[in-house]
């Protein structure tokens, strides 16, 4: 699990352009949107396509992603949960 | 001055021409189908597809020369918007200009020979991309009909409310005599880039669309095109044309919230309305139909009513979004379902809002099916990427609109050359940088700072001038669209791929919710974008501008330009005008 949070923490940064952080930037259980990070819902697609890419998961609704996405730590459970790659 | 309406055009899903889309209307028949043309790999995305491929669209013109898909759309509904107000007849015709909204532009042929011109082949196309080449060839093509050198050409390039800032554009030209005759609207043909891109948003319905409804699911793209021919009432009289009706106001805002999402109250929408009320010195009760622009995505349906309700309260007058029978036709979309609305008032009805089944809280509850009445003014909305938000009223009498010719020269008060980096982190910081390419970067330090040198924190307007548009994201997007075969793409370059990307950024960023405009025609951008900025001055529309011009290289892009002689260069300038 510990693996897959700090691996997640890097591919959020590529895939969210946040060209001055490091994993060690995110807190693992700090909130993804609002305060924490600040995503809005520009990223909330590109996460979306980071779980389709990189962990072969399928989110056909956008609204869903408001659950998985509030921290690394519960998006980084709904991956071990559903991956297929 | 009143101005007048005195010939329409238009080309969609449901019609090649007026008639066709009469019929269509009365007799509530989408055009939304499966794709035979497009050639996606999304084919189960359904698609508001006109009836006729390239080819059969040429021999139905006349054409036989490389031409876009925009390029053909635009010119058959020009022509017979044209042919309508049986112009030139006889006139010269040396004060006629043609503005004509595009986003895709060439981007169809584009995506269809990249490959080829990446290998040095296929050169023949590749001066096709531009929007403002579109726009250009419609011309060429129109030049039986308007035989002498057209006074002014001008492609806007708003996304989606393209065409009704076109119309704008159009009826303040005529305002300040710097035309006569004005044909103006919008084309835009289906393409995959803008396929795939709305995709990555996940706001395309694979069912055919319910705009309003409390279960819709996203947006159908459409294609098409649609203009109006406007002259002053005087002129159109004395002529002898047919007045099919009369622009009553127009306002154009920005809702600065958000590059692709709409504010949850509507902000830019209800002043748009408002203002454009206001022009046309009319109430909302007053107003007979409103032709939404109802996506029929969650976002767009929900934010529009928050607007309108705000506006109409209690005395709601009928509503309905035509895309459910054209889909999206987004930079056409003002130019189609104004020249739609002209039908409705000619005609005495109201357009069916198709495939709605029930309301939920918030929503406004649209005209379900056609409603036989005459329609005294109407009012019809277009809203696109960058809060881009605009509207126009349609109206069976004239009302006088200010005029005034253009007698001054524009004065420069600060104008700022961003080409050194070494000043952007001062305006841009690292998480407004995150999604901005280096070009982007420049040309946003460049306005701050030209606003700052200035001190207009908020100018009235904000008018870009380019010519490829934001070529990074474009090509970055086109090559993954290519290289994937249309899979997993990442939204963020489409988002920041269409060319008002740089004003609504700049608007979103400083919280300004004035006159939002951007112009792609070739080396005569910054020239049209200048004309707009003047034209309002002279107006008193608005009392300062910010002008940018922004262009970006990219060496894919280049090395293709380098097949016929051309090439880009990075350009990020600033400056704000008045008076």
């Amino acid at each position: 699990m510990e693996q897959l949070i700090e691996q997640l923490k890097a591919q959020i940064i590529d895939a969210l352009n946040f060209e001055d952080m490091t994993p060690a930037d995110i807190e693992t259980d700090a909130p993804l949107f609002g305060e924490g990070l600040g995503l809005d819902s520009i990223d909330a697609l590109e996460l979306i396509m980071l779980m389709d890419r990189e962990y072969g998961i399928k989110l056909a609704d956008p609204k869903a992603g408001k659950a998985i996405f509030q921290s690394v730590r519960t998006m980084a459970e709904y991956i071990q949960q559903h991956r297929t790659k | 001055m009143k101005i007048a309406i005195t010939g329409i055009g238009l080309v969609s899903a449901i019609g090649a021409n007026c008639f066709e889309t009469l019929q269509a209307l009365l007799a509530e028949r989408s055009g939304i189908a499966s794709m035979r043309y497009l050639n996606s790999a999304h084919s189960d995305i359904p698609v508001g597809e006109v009836p006729y491929s390239n080819d059969q669209l040429k021999a139905m013109l006349g054409i036989n020369e490389p031409m876009s898909r925009t390029s053909l759309l635009g010119l058959m509904a020009a022509r017979e918007a044209l042919q309508m107000a049986k112009w030139p007849n006889g006139q010269m015709a040396n004060d006629f200009a043609f503005i004509s909204g595009t986003t895709v532009g060439g981007m169809d042929l584009t995506e269809q020979h990249w490959t080829d011109y990446a290998q040095g082949k296929a050169t023949e196309n590749i001066c096709l991309h531009e929007a403002g080449e579109s726009t250009n060839l419609i011309v060429k093509h129109l030049e039986p009909f308007v035989p002498s050198p057209f006074a002014f050409i001008a492609t806007p390039s708003t996304a989606c409310s393209s065409a009704l800032n076109a119309i704008m554009l159009g009826a303040n030209l005529l305002r300040t005599g710097q035309a006569k005759q004005v044909l103006a609207g919008g084309a835009e043909s289906l393409s995959k880039f803008h396929l795939n891109g709305f995709n990555t948003l996940m706001i395309l319905d694979k069912q055919p669309c319910r705009p309003f409804d409390a279960n819709r699911n996203g947006l159908n793209l459409g294609e098409g095109a649609g203009y109006l021919m406007l002259e002053s009432e005087a002129d159109a009289l004395e002529r002898g044309a047919k007045i099919l009706g009369y622009i009553g106001g127009y306002a154009n805002t920005c809702d600065a919230f958000h590059q692709t999402a709409s504010s949850e109250n509507g902000e830019g929408a209800y002043w748009a309305m408002s203002k454009a009320l206001r022009m046309a010195k009319i109430q909302p009760d007053d107003i007979d139909y409103i032709n939404a622009h109802g996506t029929a995505t969650p976002n767009n349906d929900l934010s529009e009513s928050a607007a309108l309700k705000r506006l109409f309260g209690d005395l709601m007058p009928a509503v309905s979004s035509t895309k459910a029978f054209t889909g999206h036709t987004t930079s056409a979309s003002g130019g189609l379902e104004a020249a739609i609305c002209v039908l409705a008032m000619q005609h005495s009805f109201v357009p069916a809002n198709l495939h709605w089944e029930q309301t939920a809280e918030g929503l406004v509850k649209p005209a379900v099916h056609t409603e036989h009445r005459p329609l005294r003014n109407i009012l019809c909305n277009a809203f696109g990427f960058g809060g881009n938000e605009s509207s126009l009223v349609i109206s069976a009498e004239g009302v006088n609109l200010s005029e005034n010719p253009v007698n001054s020269t524009l004065s420069t008060v600060t104008s700022v050359d961003m080409n050194e980096d070494t000043e952007i982190n001062r305006y841009v910081s690292p998480a407004e940088a995150r999604r901005m390419t280096p070009q982007t970067r420049r040309i946003v330090a460049a306005a701050k700072r030209a606003m700052e040198e200035a001190d207009i924190l908020k100018p009235d307007a904000v008018v870009c001038a380019t010519q490829y548009g934001c070529m990074l994201q474009s090509m970055r997007f086109l090559q993954d669209m290519i290289d994937s075969g249309e899979q997993q793409l990442k939204p963020t370059p489409f988002i920041q791929s269409t060319h008002n990307t740089i004003a609504s950024l700049i608007a979103i960023l400083t919280g300004n919710h004035g006159y939002n405009a951007t112009y792609s025609q070739g080396k005569h951008s910054l020239d049209c974008a200048l004309k707009d900025i003047q034209t309002q001055l002279s107006l008193g529309l608005i009392n300062n501008a910010l002008v940018l011009e922004f262009d970006e290289q990219v060496d894919a892009w280049d090395n293709v330009l380098r097949l016929v002689g051309d090439q880009t260069q990075n350009i990020a300038k600033a400056y704000i005008v008045t008076k």
